[in-house]
């Protein structure tokens, strides 16, 4: 199949991971140089320049269409969209190593997040089940290594949980690989793509093992479960990166399979489960998140929610819902990490403020970064004039217009259960009550406070210019 | 004639004689300019008011004077016509797909376009004057500019989407200016009634805009009138919803309550808003979406009937008031009833050429309107006013050359349009039509000449001491003079068979060629002239005789008492509304709010939190931390993917 890959290498497809993975041995060099307090300023600001730089070259691929180690790796529209959602998310997370995270492990928590972001680049681009799982694991394994790298017992604690249930969930989806091997005799996706084979049976329960394995990455009902621990144990920016890169990468998998891999006969029996599971997702996502104490837990099943609505545009596998999927996909990205950006802006270098009662009368005392908060909770609600809105809006069209019309009718039960969950942190973000007031944290760091205003400027702006990519068709060749 | 008519339908339905033609696209910075000047005075006078002083009038009107200008300049880009195209396109954004927005700007956007810069310019004069002594003369020209831009934005929008805002900014602006002396309960009222029915039509278009963009995929004019069939059998409801809408900012029975109330405000106020442009957006809005019309014979009947009833009921009721506005508002009223009556039933260049003729002639009416108002401090019962025409000859002339435009005095520019609408009529198949058309002339005749001669004619009734009242100054009668050469000669263009106006329209409207009625449009003329006379002599008999003259007060004031209550109540439509919606929505919302509400919504919204709650602890203590539970979990679920898939491999 892959008969020397090194004859097929495309600089042009692989120069984005290339820069993203070059960068974290620079962060990690000059770690070693630099000394005393510009160390943070240094190995942040190289992070995110590489990052920068990986965008841009990242962008200028858009519309092209490119592809390496024998068709392993596949650069065009689909690839250069998702791996741009990947590194923004990656920028806004080591953004947030400005105001959070201690000193000692911060240049090898910038690298290894950075490390995790090729990894997830990886897997956006994969053109075979080979790459598929180098992606994945790549950017498992830096992640286990970030969830442990605090002081704190429960990021130990999550880091192994992380690492166990990960390792099972990898494991299933080996075995489903290899099912996929005995029924085709091939690994590349490509040749995948035969309705003959997709019927047989050991092909079915392939997929049914592949999709355990993406359904965890996720993090969609029953796989859900360590997502809310290892959410609340790790690193700040670790959760935020988290809760967006990894669900992209997984994401793109899922999708790049659906559309370009599995015969269009058969497509909608093979994809059912997962239309179920996300109905069950977005009603159980908001329902956990209303008990909960813990800002990052909630956001956490929030983000359960998130990728169950982001599922529901994919049902059908239109062309048009997969354009509303990577919209909506873009604005999560922003209100989320705007969200998380507010909660770093709360917290101390070693005490992260992401207790629910911390923000308590937040609407009297920081009102700019109660402003903020709301708007981004309103956007995760999916209220005007937020991008959470108009991608909803479109996201509803697309499943009716598909004839998932039951998938509508849940995620509007979802988004009527999650108001109550926003709306609950509002009413207490601007109750005045000077007794259950929390102390104030003063933390200022400027490039937190560029992120949440960068968040909710893109977020309002997604409102009125929908930015809907057209050229986003995955390929597989 | 049933046999034409039939012929007729025909050839309406056909594809082939319709043929839409769109703007041509480029930069177009003058199109630009027309549309943000006022605008740019509205927000200058608005911040700048206290500053600004006395110098906000002049900044107003000048701001409005240059977008005129600038229209004017734009004459040679809206006439530019090719094979496809007609007018200029300016494109601004973007939205969805099938939301584009711009700028459109061809003959009919820009006859309208001149009418209100041109009009509303000198009435922005006129107020200058008018508006002298008033506390909030900047607030004044800031909602005038205000209106302009938003009407502006209503006639240049080349999207329903734009002209919805625009249609929306209106009544808004409308709003504000009713209610601008908002001391006054009755004005905060009329202004609020305003308000709502013209936001009724505003939803009705809305739904016009949903069913456009279910059916047709886009809300742009060009993509809409490409092909008016692909609405199907929506294409009516289409029409209807629209006509809703032009209906509420018309004034068209039964939702033209608000128009007589509406002269609470400013006298050029009524004079620019309630008679010059915003009330004939309705018929500009028909003649816009002419494609759509021509395809629903439906839709013409439905538009035609309703624009004949308002013409004759507005008459009707024109003849009982003795408010000199309120006679002026309803002739308004019916003015507009013959203006959506032409194009509705498809005589588009008539309609419009009526709506460019009546804003010349029912502007100089109410300007003329407001001299002698401002005269007699306040006054406007035509009671109180009498043998004027010494007093005031300069307003005399005005309003003598206003009131023969209007009932269509031979060579004066009613007299074209107004025919040209009647026969429009008969040509289009409606002899119905075309026979209420000519009563109302005769009725129209009656009431004005009844209005000029209580004015102007024998002595003075009113309180003011002989002399007291104060002329007004040339900041408002120029306007006014400048007013009396389009209302007196306007309709010249219209004249003949191969008109400058056919020429300037040509490529605006297509349609089929019509048979020739079995009345020819010399006698029509004719007979509209008979019918007017007979109308001005009872009106001379009744009030400018030697016998109306010798006791003229007490007669007056007998005729008052003995007005039949059903045209002083106005047919009752405000109390069959009141009865229909104000009532019925206010039992609903009793029943609604003491008892559905706290029941059901309520309840249900109690059980959704209680249960909610619950379910939310439920699914927190599945979380128990260990990590065996949650491998218990996980591989659960995989079970049944794994069975899922299974199983229906071994279906297949």
């Amino acid at each position: 199949m892959i008969a020397n890959p090194y004859n097929s290498l495309d600089w042009n497809a692989v120069i984005p991971l290339l820069v993203v993975s070059v960068t974290a041995l620079a962060v990690l060099f000059a770690d070693l140089v630099a000394r005393g307090g510009v160390k943070r300023v240094v190995c942040i600001a190289i992070g995110l320049a590489g990052l920068a730089v990986a965008a841009v070259l990242c962008a200028k691929s858009y519309g092209q269409s490119y592809s390496s180690f024998g068709g392993g790796f596949i650069m065009g529209g689909f690839t250069v969209v998702f791996e741009e959602l990947i590194v923004l998310s990656a920028i806004f997370s080591v953004a947030l190593y400005s105001a959070v995270g201690e000193a000692r492990h911060l240049a090898g928590s910038i690298a290894l997040l950075l490390w995790s972001a090729a990894g997830a680049m990886l897997m956006a681009g994969a053109g075979n089940l080979m790459t598929i799982f180098l992606g994945l694991e790549l950017l498992s394994l830096a992640l286990y290594c970030l969830c442990g790298m605090s002081r704190r017992t429960t990021a130990r604690e999550s880091a192994l949980k992380y690492l166990i249930l990960s390792s099972t969930a990898s494991g299933f989806m080996l075995y489903g690989m290899a099912l996929f091997f005995g029924a085709t005799g091939s690994v590349s996706l490509a040749a995948l793509a035969n309705p003959a084979t997709a019927a047989s049976p050991l092909f079915l329960v392939g997929t049914a093992l592949f999709f355990i394995g993406i359904a965890f990455k996720l993090s969609l009902v029953p796989f859900h479960v360590w997502t809310p621990d290892v959410y609340e144990g790790a690193p700040l920016p670790v959760t935020a990166f988290m809760s967006v890169a990894t669900k992209a990468g997984a994401l793109a998998v899922l999708v790049r399979f659906a559309y370009a891999t599995l015969p269009s006969i058969h497509v909608r029996e093979i994809l059912l489960p997962l239309y179920v599971v996300a109905a069950i997702s977005m009603l159980v996502g908001n329902l956990a998140a209303l008990a909960q104490t813990d800002m990052k837990r909630l956001l956490a099943y929030s983000g359960i929610a998130q990728i169950g609505y982001i599922l529901v545009a994919l049902a059908g596998t239109t062309a048009l819902g997969l354009r509303y999927a990577v919209f909506y996909l873009a604005a999560y990205l922003f209100m989320n990490l705007g969200a998380f950006a507010v909660v770093a802006l709360m917290s101390t270098e070693n005490e992260e403020g992401s207790r629910i009662a911390a923000f308590h009368g937040l609407g009297w005392r920081r009102p700019w970064l109660a402003a903020a908060m709301a708007f981004f909770l309103l956007g995760l609600a999916g209220f005007p004039p937020t991008a959470g809105f108009i991608g909803k809006v479109l996201i509803l069209a697309s499943a009716v217009g598909a004839g998932y019309a039951w998938l509508a009718g849940f995620l509007i039960l979802g988004t009527a259960i999650s108001l109550y969950v926003y709306f609950k942190i509002l009413r207490l973000m601007y109750e005045r009550d000077q007794q259950r007031a929390a102390p104030v944290v003063e933390n200022s760091s400027a490039l937190a406070w560029v992120s949440v205003g960068v968040c909710a400027i893109v977020t309002v702006a997604l409102t009125f210019y929908p930015l809907v990519p057209s050229n986003i068709i995955p390929l597989v060749k | 004639m049933g046999r034409a008519r039939t012929t007729r339908t025909r050839l309406v339905c056909g594809n082939a004689v319709m043929h839409h033609l769109m703007g041509i696209d480029g930069h177009y910075p003058l199109l630009l300019a027309i549309w943000l000047l006022p605008l740019l005075g509205a927000v200058a006078c608005w911040t700048f008011g206290p500053q600004l002083g006395r110098l906000a009038g002049p900044l107003g009107s000048a701001c409005t004077g240059a977008a005129f200008v600038a229209a004017l300049s734009s004459w040679g880009d809206a006439m530019q016509k090719t094979s496809a195209g007609l007018g200029a396109h300016q494109h601004l954004g973007s939205w969805f797909p099938g939301f584009d927005f711009g700028l459109l700007l061809d003959p009919l956007a820009l006859i309208w376009a001149l009418i209100i810069t041109g009009v509303g310019f000198l009435i922005h004069v006129y107020s200058i004057g008018y508006m002298a002594g008033d506390r909030a003369f900047a607030r004044f020209f800031a909602y005038m500019n205000f209106f302009v831009f938003a009407m502006l934005t209503l006639v240049l929008a080349d999207d329903f989407v734009l002209l919805l805002i625009g249609w929306g900014l209106v009544g808004l602006a409308s709003y504000f200016l009713i209610g601008f002396w908002f001391e006054r309960p009755t004005a905060v009222a009329a202004a609020r009634k305003a308000f709502v029915i013209n936001v009724l039509g505003d939803v009705a278009i809305l739904f016009a805009i949903f069913i456009m963009f279910a059916r047709v995929g886009s809300v742009g004019f060009a993509d809409v009138f490409a092909n008016p069939h692909a609405l199907g059998g929506w294409l009516f409801a289409t029409c209807a919803c629209l006509f809703i809408g032009a209906a509420a900012k018309s004034a068209q029975v039964p939702l033209h309550t608000w128009l007589p109330d509406a002269m609470e405000g400013p006298t050029p106020v009524s004079a620019l808003i309630h008679a010059a442009t915003m009330v004939t957006a309705g018929v500009y809005l028909i003649a816009r979406c002419w494609p759509l019309w021509s395809a629903s014979p439906d839709a013409q009947v439905l538009a035609g009937t309703v624009g004949a009833l308002t013409a004759f009921l507005g008459a009707i009721l024109g003849m009982a008031q003795w408010d000199i506005k309120r006679i002026l508002a309803y002739s308004t009223m019916s003015q507009i009833g013959y203006m959506i009556m032409g194009v509705g039933v498809g005589a588009y260049e008539a309609g419009v050429a009526h709506f460019f003729t009546h804003a010349f002639f029912k502007a100089q009416l109410f300007l003329g309107s407001g001299l002698i108002i401002h005269a007699l401090a306040g006054e406007q019962d035509v009671r109180k006013m009498g043998g004027l025409r010494t007093r005031m000859p300069f307003a005399f002339w005005a309003m003598l050359v206003g009131v023969l435009a209007i009932i269509g005095f031979p060579g004066l520019s009613g007299f074209f349009s107004k025919d040209a609408v009647i026969y429009g009529a008969l040509e289009h198949g409606h002899p119905w039509m075309y026979a209420v058309g000519i009563a109302t002339a005769g009725i129209t005749a009656y009431y004005m000449f009844r209005m000029l001669f209580l004015t102007f004619w024998g002595h003075y009734r009113g309180d003011a001491v002989g002399g007291q009242e104060h002329q007004p100054g040339p900041v408002m009668t120029v306007p006014v003079a400048l007013l009396i050469v389009p209302t007196a000669l306007a309709g010249w263009l219209l004249f003949g068979p191969a008109s400058w106006w056919k020429r300037f329209l040509n490529g605006q409207f297509s349609g089929e060629t019509l048979p020739a009625p079995v009345v020819s449009e010399l006698s029509t003329t004719f007979i509209v002239l008979a019918v007017v006379a007979v109308g001005v002599a009872i009106a001379y008999l009744r009030y400018a005789g030697d016998a109306a003259m010798k006791d003229s007060k007490e007669r007056l004031e007998r005729e008052g008492a003995r007005m039949p209550s059903v045209l002083v109540q106005a047919f009752y439509v405000d109390t069959a509304l009141n009865i229909l919606f104000v009532k019925t929505s206010q039992a609903f919302g009793t029943v609604f709010g003491r008892w559905f509400d706290p029941q059901f919504i309520d309840g249900a919204v109690r059980e959704t939190v209680i249960s909610s709650r619950w379910l939310g602890h439920l699914f927190r203590s599945f979380q128990t931390g260990l990590v065996r539970a949650y491998a218990l979990i996980m591989v659960l679920g995989a079970a049944c993917f794994i069975a899922y898939y299974a199983f229906s491999a071994g279906v297949r």
